[in-house]
């Protein structure tokens, strides 16, 4: 873990928004998000499913759907992404930010060996031969951790264990040396002891190659032991964000102090009951104004009308560096779950 | 490689059977047709002495359980009807003698195939190409004019009668604009050039009515495929949209294609009766149509066999190439 702040940032977003267009009307899915991430440095986004947050990535790579409206700055080393032409963003989708996708069975092509798809990635951005290529490929998989690489690189990715097939996206996915890894929840499909070891290997490799990482997860126990920053996501809107100990120790927003809550844990003894925060997350669009978690919020009695009046914008919060909520309550709330 | 050698011995043994099942099936059916060969061998006027004869010339004077087992015996090993000098002999594999041609059924088969065969395939490859291509291109337009235009053709393709498309073709393109023969084959090793010329018109006809399902099979799988999450990879990669569609995407919709034409061409194969019939060329489905006429039994039988054997061997090849396009296929 780098410390924070002390490097340019690599990859900025500002007030990035994504709307789709849909036969029901315009959905916005992304609501004005801002993040930033530095050479070695982890930045997790975390929220609920439908937060926003594969989306925002996929936004960042120029990978969503021509129903997909992306508007604000994706700066990767000072140069805007956003309404790249095509070929140019090709250039960089792979080569300067590369993705390890959350179910590796999928995400890999069961028609080709992974050797072939490896060097594919390879390939597509220097002007090598087929053999040099697999020669790149083997000596990715072998850093990723592949026993017998030159061997199994001519394997099916049906052949491969859940982990290996991992192993198998995160080599495809450094095959270029990207400066930045969006990994979004690469290890959600996986089993926990697997998980810890892919876990490793994505922190081995940035401290490696100094590559700033952004990981996309639901999963607060992972984000707790990797990140360096963390914003936290509801509804398409940042709810919170500053570093992993502000967000652990500090937290100010009641969602993220939820979502904290519902994080089983063994230093506590175990409630008959697992913790959930109430209610469902609201669908894209269906709140206009006021707070988007009000419905589900436990503090709003404390603050009143303004949560369903008044939309919370981001604030300064208490913290190391940039801690900020978007909260009316102020202060850092005392736990009410 | 072991288990595709042990894979295929087992389906051809069970294509044996089939066809074993399959031969006793058609020969009963056949036989069971109230009109006697006999009668037609044994010329006007008839006397029921000359009658018997024939009947004991062709062994129908036989059961029909003997029959069959003669009939067996014949593709194995052979067999001569009558004897002494008027005796005529049938070599192994024989399916049957037509008295009516005067020939053995498998050298009829065996001289019509060419016929069939260079029109099947020839069809096959421009269906092949034109129904995948369209296919895709309907699928990355989806919605949009390219789109609309190619189900149109399918449908069009789907619902027109083969002879009707044939002679039009024929019409227009044969006798008002005079720029192909109208009927007649020339084989190929007589002048490729001629062969061609003279099939031009029947492989687009059968290629534009059997495209038709290509097309819409390409598109429906094409639009599935590209919603797997493994062309986000590849795009996610950076290979363009070129590359995404046709080395990503269309492998997987090969799949199934190959299964449908695999099945398309073994029916061919059988022969094409009604285009053969538009254009005048003498292949199996002409054989076999003209022998429904003449109540050639033993050709209709032989025929027929053939037709099934080709559409059961179809299968079986495409259950092999299967396992080569899908790795996660298995010959066990």
């Amino acid at each position: 873990m780098a410390e924070p702040g002390l490097t340019a940032p690599i990859l900025e977003v500002h007030d990035l928004h994504v709307t789709f267009t849909t036969e029901g009307g315009p959905v916005p899915a992304v609501d004005g998000i801002d993040f930033a991430v530095a050479p070695g440095e982890t930045l997790a986004i975390v929220g609920e499913s439908g937060s926003g947050k594969s989306v925002s990535s996929a936004a960042v790579m120029g990978l969503l759907p021509s129903n997909a409206q992306v508007t604000g700055e994706v700066l990767l080393d000072g140069r805007e992404l956003n309404g790249l032409p095509g070929d140019e963003l090709r250039k960089i989708r792979g080569n300067d930010i590369a993705m390890v996708f959350q179910d590796a069975l999928s995400a890999l092509n069961p028609y080709y060996t992974v050797g072939w798809q490896v060097a594919e990635a390879y390939r597509l951005h220097h002007d090598v031969s087929k053999k040099k290529a697999h020669e790149r490929a083997i000596e990715l998989l072998d850093k990723v951790g592949i026993p017998d690489a030159s061997r199994r690189a001519d394997s099916y990715p049906h052949e491969f264990s859940g982990g290996m097939r991992q192993r198998v996206v995160i080599a495809m996915a450094l095959v270029n040396d990207p400066r930045v890894l969006i990994a979004d929840e690469p290890t959600t499909a996986l089993d926990v002891t697997v998980q810890a070891q892919i876990m490793r290997l994505l922190d081995d490799v940035q401290a490696e190659f100094g590559t700033a990482l952004i990981l996309i997860s639901h999963d607060l126990g992972v984000v707790a032991e990797v990140a360096d920053d963390v914003l936290v996501m509801y509804a398409g809107r940042a709810a919170e964000r500053g570093t992993v100990r502000d967000i652990f120790f500090r937290a100010a927003h009641p969602y993220t102090l939820g979502l904290l809550g519902a994080m089983p844990r063994v230093d506590v003894p175990p409630k008959p009951r697992l913790t959930t925060i109430p209610g469902t997350p609201p669908t894209p669009g269906s709140i206009t104004t006021g707070c988007p978690f009000q419905p589900r919020c436990a503090y709003t009695h404390r603050v009143g009308e303004r949560c369903i009046t008044e939309r919370p914008e981001l604030t300064p919060r208490p913290g190391q560096g940039d801690h900020e909520a978007a909260c009316h309550l102020g202060r850092r709330p005392e736990v009410l779950l | 490689m072991p288990d595709l050698v042990w894979f295929v011995t087992r389906r051809l043994f069970a294509a044996l059977l089939v066809m074993l099942a399959l031969s006793l099936a058609v020969y009963l059916v056949f036989y069971a047709i109230p009109a006697d060969p006999a009668h037609l061998a044994c010329g006007k006027p008839c006397t029921p002495d000359r009658l018997e004869q024939a009947r004991h010339f062709m062994q129908l004077d036989q059961s029909t359980l003997q029959q069959y087992l003669s009939f067996l015996k014949g593709v194995f090993a052979g067999r001569t009807f009558g004897d002494g000098t008027a005796a005529v002999h049938c070599n192994a594999p024989c399916f049957g003698y037509s008295f009516p041609l005067a020939r053995p059924v498998t050298t009829l088969i065996l001289d019509r195939l060419p016929v069939t065969a260079s029109i099947a395939i020839g069809a096959a490859i421009l269906w092949l190409l034109f129904g995948v291509s369209l296919g895709v291109i309907a699928a990355l337009n989806r919605g949009h004019f390219l789109d609309r235009l190619a189900i149109g053709v399918a449908l069009v393709g789907v619902s027109t009668p083969s002879f009707l498309l044939g002679l039009l073709a024929i019409l227009v393109f044969g006798f008002w604009l005079n720029m192909v023969p109208v009927n007649g084959y020339v084989p190929f090793t007589e002048s490729p050039v001629d062969w061609a010329w003279h099939l031009i018109t029947p492989w687009i006809v059968l290629a534009i009515l059997q495209a038709a399902s290509y097309i819409r099979l390409t598109r429906s799988q094409m639009l599935e495929e590209l919603n797997l999450d493994y062309i986000t990879t590849a795009r996610a990669k950076g290979a363009g949209e070129s590359r995404v569609v046709l080395t990503h995407g269309l492998r997987g919709v090969l799949v199934p294609v190959v299964t449908l034409f695999g099945l398309d061409l073994g029916g061919l194969l059988g022969g094409a009766i009604l285009t053969e019939k538009v254009f005048s060329m003498q292949g199996l489905g002409d054989l076999l149509i003209t022998a429904v006429g003449s109540l050639d039994v033993a050709v209709v039988v032989g025929v027929t066999l053939f037709s099934a054997f080709l559409i059961i061997l179809a299968n079986l090849v495409v259950d092999i190439v299967h396992g080569v396009l899908d790795p996660r296929v298995s010959h066990g």
